[in-house]
């Protein structure tokens, strides 16, 4: 049966994008793999599972000798109930014929088999009868256990590039199959604050979490996980895949000897590039520092403050940035006041990109905007922290959070509380209008980030979450070039620092444009760091920007992409 | 094949303690020994030495069960089980 296409939302957990086959992970205690077996595995894993129902005979046995010595034989009929149950066909018989005739393992065909039981006895009328299926259950978590103990098949070897899905995958289980090709992770359980989350961007395996309801995917199911936009697609249609390709690449895992180098990053003509790491949590901090990136130029901060749903207080954000900023040393570290975006379902209600959104949520939701802004400045005093405004469309908005900051920094100097007053505050250009205004806006601020992901978004009208649109967005497209073109223009008389952090910068033919324009920072994400320093070390801003003069008058989107990609990977 | 009707004895039906000692003593027999509710629309069949599907049964107090017994030691394995169902 061919299943067609169909989109699960989760939230962000880790960044990546990847292709794989569903592996689907059963029983949150024991955890274990459903898949298929070639025609020789089908007699070991038969023995496999008839050695794991002796152990557990045994098991019992041993228990009901003891049960019998302690409290004579009144509990031990219970015992007797599950040795029945290791024995009665409609059970281990049925198990073992499913082995062998649809040939997959033993922990999918006694989830198979007792999930029709389970259903059965669910129907029962009779409560008490109903209750029973606590014995059945009891009996299946034994399996399970005795089936891993006896021997790790499941776990040791995965039979395809893997996409764990399960309600709950245990961070261990994840670190134990870290050598195999487990290439994604989907659940429907978790936060990307849980350990599994924070374990999984640790080996770089994109990781979607909180998912709708994954009964439905099939294992051994191809699809492709998401893990920028928090989605999976199963069973992906040719032409979604098509799409995907491009940047399943990209998302790729690097391999060790790409590694960064701590050195700075110049071009062949000896042009010094800033690069900095997108984070979304504070605990990413660590690696960054010991990846030799230069600074956090963004840091999403709504991931951490609304972890768990819910908003931190002032001391706990205190406690949390200062912790960023003392791990950081004294690399700059741009914290982006909170942005809800329709990315992240972390706020109810929140969800379009063109409502209520970053500064406009924190103009709006004022008490949450100045816990905010209190911790930062509080924290200050442990490292270098910048202050980053998201989403700024008017000159109005960017004067209305100012009055904010100057009002906390009031209060803080009244309650004679220690700060940085030299925090520098910047905005995000990711609007078109901001696009159009940033020299205007200029006089208010110390710094600009140029948000490529949104600009893009809003330029040429394709919403980054509706899948029937996303083939239309592309950062190669003359709209695209030309806006980055005029904000560099309009900027560059004025002597302020501009970092690009969206996923432009992350990949490195449409990187080697942003230098060809004139850009000297970017800001990428942790995994996408050593790709873009070889990048940057492999070209010559000369042949850059002269190659970038040429793009600002090509006509359409994919001759400007092929262009630059023969140009960028003939260096690599 | 031999068979007869038999009202459950037990008071509280075949649940897990009966069942189980049920399927214990039909393993003592050759014969293949099958229990049949027919009181709904639809009967319901149970193999007397699977305790899953005794369980399924779900047979109460004072409700009717067809008892057939089929091998050559069927007359004893039906008195015994009869005997042991009524309670």
């Amino acid at each position: 049966m061919k299943s067609s296409e169909r989109i699960i939302r989760g939230v962000v957990a880790a960044p990546g994008i990847t292709t794989g086959h569903a592996v689907r992970a059963f029983d949150p205690t024991f955890i274990s793999f459903n898949f298929k077996l070639r025609s020789d595995q089908v007699r070991p894993e038969m023995d496999r599972f008839r050695e794991s129902v002796d152990k557990s005979r045994r098991q019992l046995r041993r228990m009901q000798v003891q049960l019998k010595k302690r409290s004579g034989p009144e509990s031990s009929f219970l015992i007797d109930a599950h040795l029945l149950i290791l024995q009665d066909k409609l059970f281990v018989d049925r198990i073992v014929e499913k082995i062998e005739n649809e040939q997959i393992n033993a922990e999918w065909a006694i989830q198979q088999v007792s999930d029709e039981l389970f259903e059965a006895y669910d129907r029962l009328q009779d409560e008490y009868l109903r209750e029973r299926r606590g014995d059945l259950d009891d009996i299946v978590r034994r399996l399970l256990h005795n089936l891993h103990a006896n021997e790790q098949l499941s776990l040791k070897k995965l039979p395809y590039d893997a996409i764990l899905v399960g309600r709950v995958i245990p961070p261990s289980t994840l670190f134990e199959l870290r050598s195999q090709r487990v290439v994604g992770l989907v659940t429907e359980t978790g936060s990307p604050l849980s350990h599994t989350a924070i374990m999984a961007r640790s080996l770089e395996i994109p990781a979607v979490m909180g998912a709708e309801d994954l009964s439905g995917i099939e294992p051994g199911e191809f699809m492709i996980l998401d893990g920028d936009k928090g989605m999976v697609i199963c069973s992906p249609s040719k032409e979604t895949l098509e799409e995907y390709k491009p940047r399943v690449r990209s998302g790729r895992r690097i391999p060790t000897r790409a590694r960064a180098t701590a050195a700075p990053v110049a071009t062949v003509d000896g042009v010094r590039i800033s690069l900095g790491a997108n984070i979304n949590f504070g605990d990413e901090v660590k690696a960054v520092v010991a990846n030799g990136c230069e600074s956090i130029g963004l840091y999403r901060t709504e991931f951490d403050f609304f972890r768990d749903g819910h908003e931190h207080d002032e001391e706990s954000l205190v406690a949390d940035y200062s912790n960023v900023l003392k791990t950081a040393k004294r690399m700059p570290v741009t914290f982006r006041t909170i942005d809800v975006g329709i990315d992240q379902k972390s706020w109810d209600g929140v969800n379009s990109n063109l409502g209520v959104r970053g500064l406009r949520f924190c103009l709006e939701n004022q008490d949450v905007f100045r816990t905010q802004l209190r911790a930062l400045y509080r924290a200050s005093i442990h490292g270098t922290a910048r202050i980053l405004l998201p989403f700024v469309s008017t000159v109005d908005d960017l004067d209305a959070a100012r009055d904010i900051i100057a009002d906390v920094r009031k209060e803080l100097d009244r309650k004679r509380v220690r700060y940085d007053s030299s925090v520098p505050v910047g905005v995000m250009i990711e609007t078109p209008a901001a696009a159009q205004t940033c020299d205007l806006m200029a006089s208010l601020v110390d710094f600009f980030c140029l948000g490529t992901n949104d600009l893009i978004q809003y330029y040429l009208v394709v919403d980054r979450s509706d899948q029937t649109v996303m083939h239309l967005y592309n950062p190669f497209h003359p709209a695209i070039l030309r806006c980055l073109n005029q904000v560099y223009r309009l900027l560059e008389p004025i002597d302020k620092p501009i970092t690009v952090c969206g996923e432009m910068a992350a990949d490195p033919p449409s990187a080697a444009v942003l230098l060809g324009l004139g850009f000297r920072s970017l800001s990428v994400s942790p995994t996408a760091f050593p790709r873009i320093q070889q990048m940057v070390r492999s070209v010559s801003i000369a042949e850059l920007r002269a190659l970038a003069n040429q793009l600002l008058n090509m006509q359409k989107p994919k001759d400007v992409e092929e262009r630059v990609r023969a140009a960028v990977e003939a260096k690599q | 094949m031999k068979e007869r009707e038999v009202v459950i004895g037990h008071r509280l039906g075949l649940h897990a303690r009966a069942a189980a000692q049920l399927v214990q003593l039909s393993a003592k027999f050759r014969s293949t020994i099958v229990l049949v509710r027919a009181d709904d629309a639809k009967p319901v069949e149970a193999d007397a030495r699977s305790i899953l599907s005794i369980l399924l049964l779900a047979a109460r107090h004072g409700s009717t069960l067809q008892v057939r017994a089929d091998g050559s030691d069927e007359d004893e394995a039906l008195e015994k089980v009869c005997e042991y169902l009524s309670g």
